[in-house]
């Protein structure tokens, strides 16, 4: 009797007239807007109406069709994850097609079945018949597919019933789940993206996804990506990244999707994305071409450790027929830009770009799929195994190799200039412009080749080049110096004086004035706030002035000393002198004495003897190919004069310790010289070092008049005689001095 | 500058040009220069095999390839300079420009030189095969070590027309993308996206005011400022000039 027409919600069955409190408040508790049963019934609900009914209506849900059916089972194959995906195995099987150049077997494959109904029909033996057809069938199935040009693998690779990503996918693991969405506006059905395991390994499956009949086709744009398709991809990578699963990718796709929506999306900043970053993960990749690859849009998600194919997929960087299009005019020519663009398997792995091929069965994947994916399966292991054993650092750099390895180009033969016309050309740089530190270190660079060159004898360096880098960098800052010190004005009037005086000859105020700027310019010199980086630059150029005329001496040095070389082995070989010296040899080895101060004094001169030969040998073979000696470097009598200084000079000591011995007044006074220094050293003060200083004043003293003891100053005269007699020598024994050349 | 005078449309712009308009003068140091491609994977077509086309085309722009690549200061600031040219093989991308970008690139990363690369291009060069394709991710590669590892800064300038593995790689990874006024930017050309669609594109739809809005890019910088407004980049990015003390 209550009919609440407003609510949505109706009661079926009786109402009796007792409305109970309970009632009410169930029904205005019911979500339904609160109109009281009772106060409509108050209203007009009269005795005695029944047969009311009240029905609910349930509102109307939309039927989404969810792929788990309604009961899932745990224990199918996949386990239940496996009811998470839309995909299943097509309903029907797929039409046949066949492909043009695979007419002839189509028609043996009738002739066969034709025979063998006859066969049937008639109950005639056509067995033998029918075997040789088999053979041949086999035989020219063989031949076909071993021998398949590029265009005909481009059209296998694209062929309609060629098993796609997921088939795979669903045939090499044993669990798989597929991951959805870009988190940023969109799923992407071209590209499929999940984790998995295979064979109790997990990685992170991801790839582009062609439909299997033409609904599923349109539904997933035939595997061109958009731009979310790429960044669902990104997303994933990171994840992958920041988990450790390592990645496969399978790349089946014609290109990505050009549309104007896609390029407002930002397709290309997507594809440089992926490009990029998958530089940076940190776990293997591994990518598989079990399709066509089709430019940027392939390479999206196969930047990998290792670039796999499948042995009738191809990867390009235009469609045969765009570049053919592009290259010929008409499409026509594509199988002939197929072949020159290289783009099978093979010439793939030849140019380095695949890692290898994986084997395809006769016919093509889509004549036997699981035996395909078992490939694949085989192949995925086998390349993770390998990149598992290297570290994160091998890792990435094994990735930055493939490709920085990848390119055919030559280098370092020269250009024909005019082939260079356009190209900006270096130019000097302008004086002030570089900066101190750099200067430094060409200085530095050029010092450490001349070193560098004296060892290996080779000095072919530039430091002209240098030198005159350096030039103006001094004249620069000598002008810079010029402006600071307000000169410049007096300078360039100057300048204009000398130019306008007609024949070169300065009169005498003019020289004056320029002496006058001279000298104010040098006495203001130190002042000019540059001062500091002029001495510095000019210390530089000295320094390479120098280096650059010891390298010139040294040049000229070098062929010198080579000639001098031959010489003197030319001389050792002399017949006489080389008996001389075999003999002499001998004699040292019986002695038994190696040093050559220890000689008994005939056998020293001996060796003397045989050394004066070969020096004089040496001379005039010099001489006569044109060097000319003008001293020698004579190292027994250097030797000589060495031990009779020795030997004077310990004798001096000698007679000194004698002398002092002798008069007890030194004595004493070395004694308390000694004590001195003993308490100077343990206490030390003005008085002590005066007294020490007195006592040493006595001592000489005492000394030099023991000097004049006749003796000692008969053998010092000797010794200097003996030394005066070799030129150029210096009291303390010292002499190597560099024959000069002529 | 090559400008229009009347109206300012930016108009192409060679190579030398350009790096003259930015680049201090006398501070240039060209690299690779003698760098030229081979035939790699032996592409013959019938009308002129791959060679005599490049050697054509060097002879008409006198440049030896698509790109040319140095060093130089910006307003005292030294900087690591690629710039690509149209007029060589319309700015194709070979074996031998993405060798001279992975270098230059390198080059940078070792000296800690801010990079400014001007692109120029109409994608991969088909005479070399799958080797363009593939130095597109061989100077992605340089440009991660670049970006993520060092943490340097990195400018590309779009300019007309920019299309296809540029703009699929280093010509949208930079810190600050700046484009040039009337400039073509695309991924896909306009004929390839016509035969897509089977309809006609509209004008305009791949300029870069109009990609300018869909977010696509920083900032878009006429001819006339774009050297002080890199300078003034460089400087909020810590790359001071040297003769500032």
């Amino acid at each position: 009797m209550a009919s609440v027409s407003q609510s949505p919600v109706t009661f079926s069955g009786s109402l009796s007239s007792a409305t109970s409190a309970s009632d009410l408040l169930r029904s205005s508790m019911n979500g339904v807007n609160g109109v009281p049963l009772k106060t409509l019934g108050k209203g007009h609900v009269g005795h005695g109406r029944k047969g009311l009914n009240i029905v609910a209506k349930v509102r109307k849900v939309k039927k989404h069709e969810y792929p788990w059916p309604q009961d899932p089972d745990p224990n199918v194959k996949g386990g239940v994850l496996s009811h998470l995906s839309p995909f299943k195995p097509l309903k029907e099987k797929p039409k046949p097609v066949t492909l043009e150049f695979e007419k002839p077997l189509m028609d043996l494959q009738k002739k066969i079945i034709d025979v063998q109904k006859m066969a049937n029909e008639t109950g005639l033996d056509f067995s033998d018949q029918i075997i040789s057809l088999e053979n041949k069938y086999q035989q020219a199935l063989k031949d076909l597919y071993t021998h398949l040009t590029p265009i005909q693998r481009v059209n296998i690779a694209r062929h309609p019933n060629r098993p796609t990503f997921l088939d795979h996918v669903f045939n090499i693991t044993d669990k798989f789940v597929e991951l959805h969405g870009d988190r940023a506006g969109y799923d992407d059905p071209a590209v499929v993206t999940g984790i998995g395991t295979i064979d109790g390994r997990r990685f992170m499956f991801m790839g582009h996804q062609k439909g299997r009949n033409t609904k599923e086709n349109i539904q997933r744009n035939f595997g061109m990506p958009t731009p979310h398709g790429y960044r669902k991809a990104l997303r994933m990578m990171y994840y992958a990244d920041h988990h450790g699963f390592p990645i496969v990718t399978f790349i089946d796709t014609p290109g990505a999707f050009a549309d104007l929506k896609s390029e407002e999306l930002g397709q290309g900043e997507a594809i440089a994305h992926n490009l990029r970053t998958m530089f940076g993960l940190k776990v293997p990749i591994v990518s598989i071409v079990m399709g066509e690859g089709g430019s940027g849009g392939a390479l999206a998600i196969g930047c990998a450790n290792k670039l796999l194919m499948l042995e009738n997929a191809v990867f390009y960087v235009a469609s045969p027929e765009a570049c053919a299009a592009i290259l010929w005019k008409t499409a026509k020519a594509s199988p002939k830009a197929a072949e020159k663009l290289k783009i099978t398997a093979n010439e793939l792995c030849k140019l380095q770009i695949a890692d290898g091929i994986i084997p395809e069965p006769l016919g093509g994947a889509h004549a036997d799929p699981q035996w395909t994916s078992m490939q694949i399966k085989n192949a995925i292991l086998d390349s993770m195994d390998e990149l598992e054993k290297m570290g994160t650092e091998e890792l990435l750099r094994h990735r930055m190799l493939k490709f920085r390895k990848i390119g055919g180009f030559q280098e370092g033969l020269p250009v024909d200039p005019e082939k260079k016309v356009n190209m900006k050309r270096k130019e000097e740089p302008r004086p002030g412009l570089i900066s101190d530190k750099a200067l430094q270190g060409e200085v530095n660079k050029l010092k450490e080749q001349i070193l560098k060159a004296k060892e290996t004898s080779s000095i072919n360096m530039d430091q002209n080049g240098l030198i005159e880098k350096l030039q103006r960098e001094i004249n620069y800052e000598f002008s810079e110096a010029a402006k600071a010190l307000g000169i410049e004005e007096k300078l360039s009037k100057m300048r204009e004086e000398f130019a306008k005086a007609e024949n070169e000859q300065l009169t005498p105020s003019q020289i004056k004035n320029l002496e006058n700027l001279k000298n104010e310019f040098n006495e203001n010199l130190a002042t000019a706030p540059n001062y500091g980086r002029l001495k510095y630059k000019l210390s530089l150029l000295k320094e390479i002035t120098e280096a650059k005329t010891f390298a010139e001496n040294y040049k000229k040095a070098l062929p010198l000393k080579a000639k001098v070389n031959e010489k003197f082995k030319e001389v050792l070989e002399k017949p006489t002198l080389k008996q001389n010296i075999e003999n002499i040899k001998a004699e040292i080895e019986k002695s038994g004495v190696s040093n050559i101060e220890e000689f008994d004094q005939e056998l020293k001169e001996k060796v003397l003897e045989v050394r004066e030969q070969v020096e004089s040998e040496f001379v005039n073979a010099l001489e006569s190919s044109g060097v000319h000696v003008t001293s020698k470097v004579d190292q027994t009598s250097m030797s000589m004069i060495k031990a009779k200084v020795d030997e004077l000079n310990a004798e001096i000591n000698q007679i000194i310790q004698d002398v002092i011995e002798s008069t007890p007044d030194l004595k004493n006074k070395i004694e308390i010289l000694k004590l001195e220094i003993v308490k100077d050293k343990n206490a030390p003060s003005k008085e002590s070092k005066e007294k020490i200083e007195s006592l040493q004043q006595q001592i000489k003293q005492g000394v030099a008049d023991v000097m004049s003891f006749a003796a000692v100053k008969d053998k010092y005269e000797q010794l200097q005689a003996e030394l005066a007699e070799l030129a150029g020598v210096g009291s303390d024994g010292s002499l190597i001095k560099e024959p000069i050349y002529a | 500058m090559n400008l229009c005078e009347q109206c300012g449309y930016h108009l192409k712009m060679s190579s030398s040009d350009r790096i003259e308009l930015s680049i201090d003068p006398g501070t240039w140091e060209p690299m690779d220069e003698d760098m030229v491609s081979l035939d790699p994977i032996e592409f013959h077509s019938e009308e002129e095999p791959y060679k005599n086309r490049v050697d054509s085309y060097q002879r008409k722009t006198g440049l030896t390839e698509a790109v040319q690549t140095g060093i130089g200061q910006l307003d005292g600031i030294n900087v690591a300079i690629a710039v690509m040219d149209f007029q060589f093989m319309g700015g194709s991308i070979g074996s031998v420009v993405g060798e001279k970008f992975t270098r230059l690139i390198e080059y940078a990363t070792k000296e800690f030189l801010p990079l400014i690369i001007v692109c120029a291009s109409g994608g991969a060069r088909m005479q070399e095969g799958s080797l363009s394709l593939m130095q597109i991710a061989k100077i992605s590669s340089a440009l991660y070590d670049y970006q993520s590892n060092k943490k340097l800064f990195y400018v590309p300038i779009l300019t007309s027309p920019t299309t296809g593995g540029v703009t699929a790689s280093f010509g949208m990874l930079g810190d600050i993308i700046i484009a040039e006024p009337n400039a073509y930017i695309a991924f896909a050309g306009k004929r390839v996206i016509e035969q897509t669609l089977n309809k006609t594109v509209p004008d305009g739809s791949q300029a870069v005011e109009y990609l300018f809005q869909k977010g696509l890019f920083d900032l878009i910088v006429p001819r006339n400022p774009l050297k002080s407004v890199l300078s003034e980049l460089f400087q909020l990015h810590t790359f001071f000039p040297l003769n500032q003390n």
